[in-house]
């Protein structure tokens, strides 16, 4: 035998030994401990039988098929429940890392809590992906309102019908918000040509294909033609976009006639006169944006063109209110949770418009003649209008009973409790009654 | 081990002291509360108050639509005059100049009025030359050498204007912001903003055209910051007005820590305006919720 062929020999050897060291060294392991064979699975179902029905299964997850239950679970003890090897929000990220991409843009909610089991059977199931259920009624089991809503929308978005997964990722986008598998216009546009002649017409010549397509068109279906959010803008709806914009031939087209709020004042001329003519004005709504800090130029799913709810939309810039009422929220279960079993607590920690988002119960959004854009002559009126006991029983309020801590300020509400909550029952500034009643009635100090 | 120690104990020296010192730099001792008028008529959410070194402090009584005018006596202040001419309704931020004059945002026509010192309309100010024409006063200052600063929330940009009025030239608004409900000039010429949604100072230093972030987000410190005032040292003092509390900042934008707090008796704020600072180290607090004035020594 020739060197050359005696070098191969003893590569070939290498390799061997290599490959199956680990192989014997795991053998010699079993071996160790006189597993029987199938001790990493199989040999589980001998008890687990009700396991046999989902190997049946048409999906089963691959270390399942494979008879590898130890490669989720100990078979002995664990810190986690079902004998996990793992935590539970952390096991599947074992294998399945790349789930969620680096740069990612959007990332679902479950993905990110590792609550993977919310959308997946980690054994077996009838679906594709061991999906729990099929289609967009996976998606609707949580996304109950945007199901509720497809259900009764007259107008659907044929993409939508068939699967929420033609234009959303599942679990996280590289490309885009809203876990959207790619940009907003370039994802629309697929599907719709903006150079055909139909197009062009239905958007008055007007170059949208540059323009966020979701100013207008509910993405998901309305009960307006052409998918237009429910509540369309009165020039929208008659395509009369130049009332607002320049021409679609001019060299901005997109640009607004007027800025902020005195583009909104030429049709809007009575309520903007009415909004000047108090003492307070809502500052935003007279800055560079003006209207449109708060209302959607062309179309809102929401009444009056409102970009959100109340909590969005006033805690967009009141974000400290908004925080406040998410602690107080969490307080307030944790005490009812804390109590004793039919214990009643009284006195709330929060004030239900707030905790609503519903802000002008109190509030006026625009303008108003008192401080803090309240409504109403007074503080004891703006009350009044929800909790009307204040007209019959309470302590003396009004314009002709001074607060005695301060002799410019006169008795109401507002003197005893903060409308937003302070952690403390009944929303006083101090944490028992007696702490406040002391302020004015100091004789009874301790 | 025995230089691990003594590095240990160093640092421990260097850190107490730091401390200390954001807590010593400034302190507000609470000094005497103003609330009413020379007939005592009592103010209604005052909004606005303007102070200068020769113990003069005008009030913007907002709720009244009134201005008044008094005098400070030896950490006493005597009401002297009122000021309620047509011209002026719900003054929200008040300034005085060098000569006296008195110059008073009006809150519902969003408009400067410009009086004597004994409270003489003098007429609006009106910025000509300026582009676009529109604009939308939120609040402003006026500096030592009676420049006038406007910031101007419709067209996103602080305008200043000459002691006379006249244009002289407007730096834009950064790109991101929230909302910016004040602005101060502080003893260098720089110009700093506050932007009441992010909790943020923006700073543009004497000269320059654009406006950057003053250190970072104040959000974990301050609520609703909505007015800015600095001291003759350049610390820089924000009015919490949700958070009923003065934040206070080093030149550099870095937190120092706050004083005062929520509530309704003497030395406390209640949904507090402006605020102001002079030469003496005075600082008086429009505390609109208690409707009153309330008037601090700086203790440094």
């Amino acid at each position: 035998m020739n060197g050359k062929y005696m070098k191969v020999i003893t590569k070939v050897v290498v390799l061997f030994v290599m490959i199956c060291a680990p192989v014997f060294s795991v053998a010699q392991t079993q071996n160790k401990f006189k597993l029987k064979t199938g001790a990493a699975g199989t040999l589980c179902l001998n008890c687990h039988d009700n396991f046999k029905s989902v190997l049946k299964k048409q999906f089963v997850h691959t270390p399942v098929k494979a008879g590898q239950c130890t490669g989720c679970h100990d078979a002995h003890t664990s810190s986690h429940g079902k004998l996990l090897a793992e935590e539970p929000n952390k096991i599947c990220s074992k294998c399945h890392a790349t789930v969620i991409p680096k740069n990612a843009r959007s990332i679902h909610g479950v993905v990110l809590e590792g609550n993977c089991v919310k959308c997946h059977d980690p054994h077996g199931a009838d679906n594709k992906f061991n999906l729990i259920s099929a289609g967009n009624a996976l998606c609707f089991g949580c996304h109950k309102d945007m199901g509720a809503s497809l259900a009764k929308a007259k107008f659907k978005h044929s993409p939508v019908e068939k699967g929420c997964m033609n234009c959303h990722d599942p679990h996280a986008s590289a490309k885009s918000d809203h876990l959207l598998k790619a940009d907003l216009i370039p994802l629309c546009l697929n599907c719709h040509k903006s150079n055909s002649p139909n197009f062009a017409k239905a958007h008055r010549n007007y170059p949208v294909a540059t323009a966020r397509c979701t100013s207008c068109h509910n993405p998901h279906g309305s009960n307006t033609a052409g998918i237009f959010f429910d509540n369309v803008h009165a020039p929208v709806a008659k395509g009369t976009c130049n009332q607002c914009h320049d021409a679609p031939t001019a060299a901005a087209p997109f640009r607004t006639k007027k800025t902020g709020f005195e583009l909104c004042k030429g049709c809007h001329n009575t309520m903007m006169n009415e909004t000047f003519g108090k003492n307070r004005i809502h500052w935003p709504l007279v800055d560079k944006a003006g209207c449109s800090n708060c209302h959607e130029p062309h179309a809102s799913a929401r009444k009056n063109l409102l970009m959100g709810d109340g909590k969005a939309v006033c805690g967009k810039c009141h974000s400290d209110t908004m925080a406040i009422q998410v602690r107080l929220a969490e307080k307030e279960k944790q005490e009812k949770a804390a109590a004793g079993k039919g214990e009643v607590i009284k006195g709330g920690l929060t004030h239900a418009p707030v905790q609503e988002g519903n802000c002008e119960v109190c509030h006026s959004p625009h303008s108003a003649d008192r401080s803090l854009l309240l409504k109403g002559p007074n503080t004891v009126e703006l009350c009044g209008t929800c909790h009307d006991w204040l007209k019959h029983t309470s302590h003396p309020m009004g314009e002709k009973t001074l607060d005695l801590r301060n002799k410019n300020l006169k008795l109401d509400c507002l003197s005893c409790h903060r409308s937003h909550g302070t952690g403390y029952r009944y929303m006083i500034p101090f944490p028992t009654e007696p702490d406040l009643c002391i302020q004015c009635h100091k004789q009874y100090r301790r | 081990m025995a230089v691990f120690l003594r590095a240990f104990f160093v640092i421990g020296i260097l850190s107490v002291s730091m401390v200390s010192w954001s807590a010593d730099v400034a302190k507000l001792r609470y000094n005497t509360s103003v609330y009413a008028d020379v007939k005592g008529v009592g103010f209604n959410h005052p909004e606005g108050v303007a102070c200068s070194d020769k113990s003069v402090l005008v009030v913007g009584d907002t709720g009244n639509d009134r201005l008044l005018r008094y005098a400070l006596q030896e950490e006493t202040l005597k009401a002297e005059t009122e000021i309620k001419i047509p011209q002026l309704t719900n003054p929200i931020r008040v300034q005085m100049n060098s000569k006296g004059d008195i110059f008073a945002l009006d809150g519902k026509q969003r408009r400067i009025v410009r009086l004597a010192p004994e409270g003489a309309f003098k007429g609006y100010l009106a910025p000509e030359g300026q582009s676009p024409s529109t604009f939308v006063p939120r609040s402003f200052k006026i500096d030592k050498d009676d420049n006038i600063y406007i910031l101007d929330v419709f067209s996103g940009r602080v305008l200043v204007l000459n002691p006379e009025g006249k244009f002289q030239k407007q730096i834009n608004f950064p790109k991101e912001y929230g909302f910016f409900s004040d602005l101060a000039i502080d003893p260098k010429g720089n110009i700093l903003l506050i932007d009441s949604i992010k909790a943020r100072v923006f700073l543009a230093a004497k000269g320059s055209s654009t406006f950057s972030p003053l250190g970072a987000t104040l959000k974990e410190y301050l609520s609703f910051p909505t007015s800015i005032t600095t001291d003759n040292r350049g610390i820089i003092y924000i009015t919490d007005e949700n958070g009923a509390a003065i934040g206070i900042l080093a030149q550099d934008g870095s937190f120092l820590g706050k004083q005062l707090s929520m509530g309704w008796n003497e030395g406390l704020l209640y949904y507090p305006s402006q605020t102001c600072m002079n030469e003496k180290g005075e600082v008086f607090i429009a505390d609109r919720g208690n409707s009153r004035i309330q008037v601090f020594t700086l203790i440094k």
